[in-house]
């Protein structure tokens, strides 16, 4: 078995499986641990609070509107988040992978110029966010090790990806397949599982500021 | 009387005469007749024939066919009175027809324009050599001054009291501008330079799958380049106009031998790296946007001259950022600290930049009033 039979075959089943076992497993526990119950009385509404909080927090708070770093973090992670989530879904090559090896059904895909353009935004973004990670005092302090291989791996999944944009090289896929295999294998233990956490803590933190009748 | 009446009588005659040595000779001007006739309708086919080759013949020319040579057949087993040479040495230097192919610009089968480009760019060629030996002698230029000097420290050591000199926005771009050039870097020299160093060392397959990578990266990674270079220059311009106590660092060598260099913000040296790093940059990004889009030019010969632009930028470029990284780092004592915490120590400033230093403690001064 070759390389890239190996890594398109077994070792993709076993990335697959890890992924989707211990991510639902994370969600599960994340959901079903829960809290000792509040006994004051509830002044406001919880799940005004919770749906104020997820969809509020998409854009900066007033108070924070005058200052560039908020402006650069906001912009900077609609750049990366956009333009990965355009490359994972709308990529031509992914495309085919996810109808050939997951779905067996396909949907319109990126022209090059478009591929070219996300790739430019996430990657723009993903690097200046890491930058800041290493150089703003606050945001180093409270990065862990976690965070910085967790940009990493991302990192080298966009970089091998683009490399392997020719089409022209197994060796290419296989390096980047690999890492988009180890990627998946990491993803559900460290934090990039907030792609699926985000509602939670946005909504669980809401709900309580909304039974104590106030804004986060 | 037609010619083929005259033609008729003249056979019929001769049957005629024939008739009296050879019996039943007669009976042979019916099939004349008939062999005419056949004769006729054959005759009408091949010109019907040869009228529609010809009309086919030049349709094919007009879709590109070759055209028919210009001068009458010659002996037996020759083309012509031209020799190969004189055809290959007339479309070598540019001779138009019309082509088939829709690679062929203008009818020109072969482009001599583009041969000082090739000679230039060729892996013997001067552009791989004089780059290989420029960044070859910068290297060793600073493991030299490395050796002799070794690190420059800070004059009285660590103070512990630090000074902010880089804000947080200067040090997002510087990195990533850092970055981008790192990786610019490495896959355009292993472009560059990839052919007649790497594939002795690693194979042509290998090199091929290195080449491919880097060609994407390359032009992935650009873009993102030209927009960071406008980025640096309008967080950094500040402070990095010329003045006068420039004049004095030069003078003194900047402080590198021993004589204590007065600066401001920013010295001289500083300076020279900001404008250089502007304007090469400027340089990568209008030749690296051109050769971008090399078919919508028009010429080969801009593409060959942004090419020859962009790889002159690039070795002006990594020249200087490798002295910037050397000094930026190992070289200098403390330098770092400013470009990842933002503060640097109040003696390292007193060493390097002792009129910012002033500037600052007035500052200070002045708010503290």
């Amino acid at each position: 078995m070759s390389m890239i039979e190996l890594l398109e075959g077994p070792l993709w089943k076993v990335s697959v499986g890890v992924f989707v076992v211990f991510g639902v497993w994370r969600l599960f526990v994340i959901v079903t641990t829960g809290r000792s119950p509040a006994k004051a009385k509830p002044v406001g509404s919880p799940g005004r609070g919770a749906v104020r909080a997820i969809f509020g927090h998409f854009l900066p708070r007033r108070a924070f509107l005058g200052q560039g770093r908020v402006w650069f973090v906001t912009i900077a992670g609609y750049a990366f988040h956009l333009g990965l989530f355009a490359l994972l879904f709308f990529a031509a090559p992914h495309v085919a992978f996810i109808r050939d090896h997951i779905l067996g059904v396909e949907w319109p895909a990126l022209p090059r110029w478009g591929f070219i353009v996300a790739a430019q935004f996430a990657f723009a973004g993903l690097i200046a966010l890491w930058v800041r990670r290493f150089v703003d005092p606050v945001v180093r302090l409270i990065s862990r090790p976690d965070d910085h291989i967790a940009a990493g791996l991302t990192f080298f999944v966009m970089l091998t990806g683009c490399m392997a944009l020719g089409e022209q090289s197994v060796t290419l896929r296989a390096i980047h397949l690999g890492f988009v295999e180890a990627w998946l294998i990491y993803f559900p233990f460290s934090s990039l599982m907030h792609t699926f956490t985000w509602p939670l803590s946005r909504g669980f933190t809401g709900a309580l500021a909304g039974r104590r009748g106030t804004r986060m | 009387m037609g010619r083929e009446s005259i033609l008729r009588d003249r056979v019929l005659g001769c049957f005629k005469k024939l008739n009296g040595f050879v019996p039943g000779a007669t009976n042979a001007i019916g099939i004349f007749a008939v062999t005419a006739r056949l004769v006729r309708v054959a005759s009408v086919f091949l010109l019907a024939t040869v009228v529609i080759l010809a009309a086919n013949a030049q349709q094919g020319q007009a879709q590109g066919t070759a055209l028919p040579l210009p001068y009458e057949a010659g002996p037996e087993n020759t083309l012509g009175d031209q020799s190969d040479s004189d055809i290959w040495r007339a479309i070598r230097q540019g001779a138009e027809g019309l082509p088939s192919s829709s690679e062929v610009t203008n009818g020109v089968l072969i482009n001599a324009e583009g041969v000082w480009w090739s000679e230039l760019r060729r892996p013997e060629g001067p552009l791989i050599w004089y780059g290989a030996v420029g960044l070859s002698a910068i290297l060793s230029a600073v493991l030299l001054f490395f050796v002799i000097r070794g690190r420059l420290r800070i004059e009285g050591g660590l103070s512990g009291r630090s000074i902010p000199r880089f804000s947080l926005a200067q040090r997002v771009v510087h990195w990533v501008m850092a970055g981008l050039f790192l990786l610019l870097g490495v896959t355009g020299l292993l472009l560059l330079f990839g052919r007649p160093f790497l594939i002795p060392l690693i194979g042509k397959t290998a090199f091929g799958i290195f080449a491919t990578a880097s060609m994407q990266a390359h032009n992935l990674f650009g873009p993102l380049f030209a927009v960071s270079l406008v980025a640096l220059f309008f967080t950094f311009v500040r402070g990095n106009l010329p003045s006068l106590s420039d004049l004095g660092w030069v003078v003194r060598g900047g402080g590198m031998f021993g004589a204590h260099a007065s600066a401001g913000r920013y010295n001289a040296g500083e300076k020279a790296w900001f404008w250089t790093a502007t304007l090469a940059g400027i340089a990568l990004s209008v030749s690296g946007i051109i050769m971008s889009f090399p078919n919508t030019l028009g010429t080969y010969d801009l593409l060959h001259r942004a090419e020859l632009l962009h790889a002159i930028a690039a070795f002006i470029f990594i020249g200087f950022g490798i002295g910037h990284i050397y000094l930026g780092t190992i070289g200098t004592e403390g330098t770092i600290d400013g470009m990842v915490t933002g503060d640097v120590d109040e003696n390292w400033a007193r060493t390097h930049h002792d009129l910012w230093l002033k500037d600052m403690q007035a500052k200070d001064s002045k708010a503290d009033a």
